[in-house]
């Protein structure tokens, strides 16, 4: 059996690109994602940058503790700039919400990232024309923000905007027939977009609130309550991996299940997967080790403690020397009183009197830290000599007479671990049936309760004696002791013993490593399952077919044989493996008998949005679909203009204008 | 202050306008943008045209078929529930070591089902 490993690939950072004047004029095709932003020039084949839509950001405390000084500016990370995103998981942001644009700041980062790497630098505006895409009936109020940004910010000259499917599917599918049904798998959503005759019928389209990054983080929490001594080391962008390389949809889920319950089918289809790991070094050693690191600590604070001594008694004594000097220059001349008077106010020393006080007070401190270094030398040399007494030994081997005396050694020993485990599943045990109530503990427990609270007058008793409190010891749940740590200590110190004297088989034929293997097994299955069902997560929105389904049955039924006939799967879940074969069987059970029904999967489903829009400005008359700056300023910032792969225009009821921030 | 906006006029890319401020953040820095959700809700208010078909107005419908029971801990369909910690399981084997459990893991898989609402 192979045992697979993480390959945690890491983005490489994206070039600037040369930019010059052969560019002049030429589009910039974005497709803004929710999880990846496309970009590229109209002329050429593929997108030139490729990046997850996220900003890291670090936070304002953590940089001025990073760098007090203030001097370096907050280093932002933007899209493939962040090598390792685990590392920033905490500080990251989108722009997104869902598969809104809701956030113009981190958006206006990214379109900095964006421009910046096309190597864009002419002044204050960018010349070129932009197509971007949108979510599918974008509010008004974020295409107005966006609109803003870009051409007052960017100074671009024109703009359209479209949806991401519709244009991968109208212009990238081959022979895209004029009635569809396209399923939509996206990072934050899915969304089911019936097309009939080239029209988008947006009031029967259905978005249901789960996709990938759901996907993704259930696979994340399983994994990590099937294994929580791994949980750091299983994280997101590993159950994102995953996801792509192991995950598959079940044709037929429940026989999937029954499937796994069969040991030989479990151990032919179950994954192992190895999680980097380090060779611990044997504690023996390490024991040893810590003592002698101890010590060698303790060695060095001492001889810094001792420099620390002589420097101040030095400094003491030379302090001493010129007070005594300045006591003898008194001694020997008072008439120079001026002189004098400048000397003591250089000490700052007020008058003779204070400096006798001073030269005092230094003898005695001097005499103080004599003192200490010689006690110090005297510690230390005992500690030299004594190293670390009795403690050390107890975990190493005792030496025994005879094989004989180890064995009844040993025996005991075990015999008082299993003396400790049995108290603790016992109560264990208890602790469990007091909990319920049929058993005959818990009843006990209530009988005592009920006499414990009956009231008798004129003759109560109780507590005239001690041990009438143990009673409540035998109510308390715990049973009146619950697992001390003494005995948790004593457990290990058993266990430790035992493995000194006779090392058991069990440890040595674990391969190192084994412990840091994840199988996945079912959960293979179980983590795409959440798109059909929703549910296993909380949501209470129909699954995939469901829905699909239910699309279905908002049409007359010549209409839902058109659409059924030509079901388009896109978005970058569609090539999880075995989604098109499960959505075909699910529908054939829900359409009537012997109906038509074809379900495909456009072309290279994550970039074909990117393909699309680009076959689109080809084809299409610029000046027709695209909003210049003039009709911006004119028509107001939510305007746009309507084509086949595009929302429809509602403008926003007059003088309502949504404010986006709070 | 004046520190941050040298630093930022450094890094401000040349094709950017100098004056562009969002509009709806200009008076005050600290304002949060809405979320999606207050979005939505605002837009719901306006007085839109009989036909408008709102970004909320194409949510998914809520399941009408009763789900399925899956065993937390395997993901095996699951015919028992444990009444203490209210976890499902497919056998006795799942049992054992469910009762063996720690609180936070038991109340992890109950979160991740979205069900440790004590209402629920």
């Amino acid at each position: 059996m192979d045992i697979l490993e993480f390959k945690d690939l890491k983005p490489v950072p994206d070039i600037i690109y040369d930019y010059n004047e052969s560019y002049n004029g030429i589009p910039v095709i974005i497709d803004n994602g929710s999880y990846h932003c496309r970009v590229g020039w109209l002329n050429q084949n593929e997108p030139s940058l490729i990046f997850r839509n996220l900003i890291a950001k670090p936070r304002k405390e953590r940089i001025k503790k990073d760098c007090p000084e203030g001097s370096q500016t907050p280093q932002l990370q933007v899209g493939n700039d962040i090598v390792n995103i685990e590392a920033v998981r905490f500080q990251l942001k989108t722009q997104f919400d869902r598969n809104v644009v809701t956030h113009f700041e981190a958006q206006e980062h990214l379109f900095d990232y964006t421009f910046t790497h096309l190597g864009i630098n002419t002044e204050k505006c960018v010349p070129h024309p932009v197509v971007i895409t949108e979510a599918l009936l974008n509010p008004n109020s974020s295409r107005q923000l966006m609109s803003e940004l870009l051409f007052e910010c960017y100074g671009i000259p024109s703009l359209a905007y479209g949806i991401d499917t519709l244009f991968a599917y109208h212009f990238t599918h081959n022979k895209p027939d004029e009635n569809a049904l396209i399923v939509s798998l996206g990072y934050h959503t899915i969304e089911i977009i019936p097309v009939l005759n080239n029209c988008t019928i947006f009031v029967n389209a259905r978005r249901i609130n789960t996709g990938g990054y759901h996907v993704i983080s259930f696979l994340h929490r399983i994994l990590q309550l099937k294994y929580p001594a791994h949980a750091n080391a299983i994280t997101l962008s590993r159950a994102e991996e995953l996801l792509h390389s192991i995950c598959a949809v079940a044709i037929d889920y429940k026989e999937e299940l029954l499937r796994w319950t069969d040991t030989e089918y479990y151990e032919n289809n179950i994954k192992r997967i190895q999680l980097p790991y380090s060779v611990a070094s044997t504690s023996a050693l390490t024991v040893e080790q810590q003592k002698e690191r101890k010590r060698e600590l303790a060695k060095r604070l001492a001889e810094i403690n001792a420099r620390k001594r002589e420097e101040r008694l030095a400094e003491d004594e030379e302090k001493l020397n010129q007070l005594l000097t300045i006591q003898e220059m008194i001694d020997v001349d008072d008439d120079d009183v001026d002189v004098i008077d400048k000397v003591l106010t250089d000490h700052q020393i007020k008058n003779v009197e204070d400096l006798h006080k001073n030269i005092n007070l230094l003898h005695s401190r001097i005499e103080r830290t004599k003192e200490k270094i010689v006690a110090a030398n005297n510690v230390e040399e005992i500690t030299v000599d004594e190293p670390t007494p009795a403690k050390q030994t107890k975990f190493n081997k005792m030496v025994f007479e005879n094989e004989k005396a180890m064995h009844v050694f040993l025996q005991n020993v075990k015999k008082m671990r299993q003396d400790i485990l049995n108290k603790k599943s016992a109560r264990k045990q208890r602790r469990q049936d007091m909990a319920k109530r049929r058993t005959a503990a818990g009843q006990e427990r209530m009988r005592i309760i009920s006499q414990l609270a009956r009231k008798e007058k004129g003759h109560d008793d109780f507590g005239l004696r001690d041990e009438d409190w143990d009673i409540y010891k035998t109510i308390s749940r715990e049973g009146g002791d619950s697992d001390s740590e003494a005995e948790n200590d004593k457990l290990m110190e058993l266990d430790d013993i035992i493995r000194a004297h006779e090392p058991s088989e069990a440890d040595e034929s674990l391969t190192p490593g084994e412990s840091y293997q994840l199988h996945i097994g079912i959960e293979r299955y179980r983590g795409p399952e959440l798109l059909f069902k929703p549910y296993m997560m909380g949501s209470s929105e129909a699954g995939l077919t469901e829905v699909i389904g239910y699309v279905l049955s908002l049409f007359n039924a010549k209409d839902q044989l058109k659409l059924a006939a030509n079901v388009v799967l896109t978005g970058g879940l569609a090539n999880l493996s075995g989604l098109r074969e499960r959505i075909q069987s699910d529908l054939i059970s829900i359409r009537p008998f012997k109906s038509y029904l074809h379900v495909g999967i456009i072309s290279n489903p994550s970039l074909s949005a990117w393909y699309g829009m680009k076959k689109w400005i080809k084809s299409a008359d610029l000046k027709k679909h695209f909003v210049t700056r003039q009709e911006y300023d004119e028509c107001g910032s939510e305007y746009f203009k309507v084509h086949i792969a595009s929302n429809l225009y509602v403008p926003s009821p007059r003088g309502h204008i949504i404010d986006i921030c709070d | 202050m004046s520190v941050e906006n040298n630093a930022k006029s450094d890094t401000r890319p040349v094709y950017k306008a100098t004056t562009f401020q969002h509009t709806s953040k200009s008076n005050n820095k600290k304002r949060a943008w809405k979320s999606l959700k207050q979005i939505i809700s605002a837009e719901r208010t306006l007085p839109w045209p009989e036909d408008y078909v709102h970004y909320s107005s194409i949510n998914a419908p809520p399941s009408f078929k009763p789900a399925e029971k899956f065993s937390d801990l395997s993901g095996l369909a699951a015919p028992y529930t444990d009444p203490q910690t209210r976890l499902r399981f497919a056998n006795k084997e799942e049992y054992a070591t469910l009762i063996g459990l720690p609180m936070d893991i038991t109340a992890g898989y109950l979160a991740l089902r979205g069900a440790s609402s004590i209402v629920g």
